[in-house]
């Protein structure tokens, strides 16, 4: 797993128009391994979203953006007929947008599109899972429906 | 936290309130000249010099540009907030009251731009007047600004299983108000099937549930309320002002409609001020999106959670296609910022200003004393005023 750390100027230029920061750098650099990290704090163990440089529970400075696995609950789910222009991104099927409560970190919400489903399925409540596409030359975390849920 | 304390109440007065008026279209003027313009007209309102002013408070242009460009000779102090305007207000009443200074040109234009209107980008002074313009932007998934709003009213349908008519009855008030404004940019009569077939934007908002673009500017004086009874208007007292925040104040962490700013600030509010709802004459909740104004209409306590769209019919003014809550209290009696036009506020507040001088022309309230406004958001901007005039 040993691999070389991809360089800020490198970072910088592989993610354009993204806000990258010192505090939210490594959530970018997980996303070229296609890992979503989201931070923990080393201390009381609690987990925020986005990325901030201390604990808002307990202010301690020692944070680890760690692996989450993605799975969640569709909490919003919007459908967009115009929008900024992006890589893979075609309007002419309004385009959706969810933000999805992360079911292994409570009060977390991530926010990104669906893939793979038809827009009247996608849904608030709906339980999804993530994936990854690419979003010009990098890695990009999209969700799914998770299907195995939808025999119910 | 939240506690009784206001020793700045009723000591700091707006003095006046004056407008350019407001044109969805694109003026051939600066901001610059916009706000100008309403500075000019405020101060000459109120019998003010230009060495007369020793606060200004706005933000675009900032201070120091629109100090330099009305020739006010000297300041004691200067602040450039961020919208919307009952922080501008707020800040300067507190510079005022604490004796930073003592009379504030407070001022806001509103300006179409190249992000928010295809006509602006265009426009080359309005591009170099946007910096950044052309640096990349992030992608579309993503709820920060303005989306979060598109987001937060799926959730509210999502919830309290409303129809989209709720959300149109904000809409049709608004320009069945606007309609009565000079200075409103939209006048045009819109029925229910008129915002029903609006085009979609994000769904589920469309063009009509989305504040209007345009040029224009407001300006006020903000003093001390000794001042403000030697000036030509009846003073409007600044009896309370909140801005209200929580701590998940991100779009799509914001805990939920029942826990962001919005509560914050009736808490705040009320605690600090001698009436409430019951009391008022005017009131003027924001509308830069329509689900925002239902959920304003819900915190102030008028009617419980999911249950504003039906408070509206219930309190409908149907020879005028207007609010009228408890047959009186006209809601955004300027036309808001979906038809006067999307101001962040500065509309709201001038319009309760012009109220309870009796400057509101056919708008009138007769005899309007007490006014509520509550400015902004859910997220970080979330703000009230509660003005008064003895």
């Amino acid at each position: 797993m040993m691999q070389k750390k991809v360089g800020d100027d490198e970072l910088v230029a592989l993610f354009p128009g993204e806000p990258i920061t010192h505090d939210n750098a490594e959530h970018y650099r997980g996303r070229l391994r296609r890992e979503l990290l989201v931070n923990r704090c080393d201390n009381c163990g609690s987990w925020h979203q986005p990325p901030k440089p201390i604990c808002p529970e307990c202010w301690s400075t020692s944070i680890t953006p760690t692996p989450v696995d993605g799975a969640g609950t569709i909490f919003m789910a919007i459908f967009l007929h115009q929008g900024p222009l992006a890589d893979g991104v075609d309007y002419s099927t309004p385009y959706p947008v969810v933000t999805v409560d992360l079911t292994s970190q409570p009060g977390v919400r991530f926010t990104s599109t669906v893939v793979g489903s038809p827009n009247e399925d996608i849904t608030i409540g709906a339980p999804v899972v993530l994936d990854w596409t690419t979003r010009g030359a990098v890695p990009f975390p999209v969700f799914r429906l998770d299907t195995k849920d939808r025999a119910l | 936290m939240i506690d009784s304390r206001n020793p700045m109440k009723n000591r700091v007065a707006i003095a006046g309130a004056s407008t350019t008026g407001f044109q969805a279209r694109n003026t051939g003027r600066s901001q610059t000249s916009l706000a100008a313009e309403a500075c000019v007209r405020v101060m000459r309102q109120c019998g003010l010099q230009a060495s007369d002013i020793d606060g200004i408070c706005g933000s675009w242009p900032n201070a120091a540009t629109m100090q330099s460009t009305l020739g006010i000779p000297a300041i004691t102090w200067s602040g450039n907030p961020v919208i919307p305007i009952v922080d501008h207000i707020a800040v300067a009443a507190a510079a005022v009251h604490s004796g930073l200074c003592n009379t504030v040109l407070v001022y806001h234009a509103a300006y179409r731009l190249p992000w928010n209107t295809a006509s602006s980008l265009k426009d080359p002074f309005r591009r170099i007047a946007t910096p950044g313009l052309t640096d990349p932007r992030p992608g579309p998934e993503s709820m920060a600004s303005s989306t979060g709003y598109t987001g937060w009213a799926a959730r509210y349908i999502h919830e309290y299983k409303v129809p989209k008519e709720h959300f149109g009855l904000v809409a049709i008030n608004d320009r069945s108000n606007a309609a009565l404004n000079p200075a409103a940019a939209m006048q045009d009569p819109m029925t229910m099937d008129d915002y029903l077939s609006a085009r979609m934007i994000r769904w589920p908002l469309s063009l009509l549930d989305m504040d209007v673009p345009v040029d224009g500017g407001d300006a006020f004086i903000v003093t001390t309320a000794e001042r403000a009874k030697d000036m030509p208007l009846p003073p409007v007292l600044i009896q309370a002002a909140a801005l209200g925040q929580v701590r998940h104040n991100e779009e799509d962490q914001t805990t939920s409609l029942r826990c962001h700013g919005q509560q914050v600030v009736v808490e705040a509010l009320k605690a600090k001020s001698d009436f409430w709802i019951e009391d008022i004459d005017v009131y003027f909740p924001y509308d830069g999106f329509t689900p925002i104004a239902l959920n304003w209409i819900e915190n102030a306590g008028w009617c419980g959670p999911g249950e504003a769209g039906s408070f509206l019919e219930a309190n409908w003014d149907q020879a005028r296609a207007r609010i009228l809550i408890d047959g009186r209290i006209p809601v955004n009696s300027h036309g808001g910022s979906l038809s006067e036009g999307g101001t962040q506020a500065s509309g709201h507040i001038r319009e309760a200003v012009h109220q309870l001088q009796g400057l509101a022309g056919e708008r009138q309230v007769p005899h309007a004393r007490r006014a509520l406004v509550t400015a902004g958001g859910f997220f970080f901007n979330a703000q009230g005023l509660i003005l008064h005039r003895t």
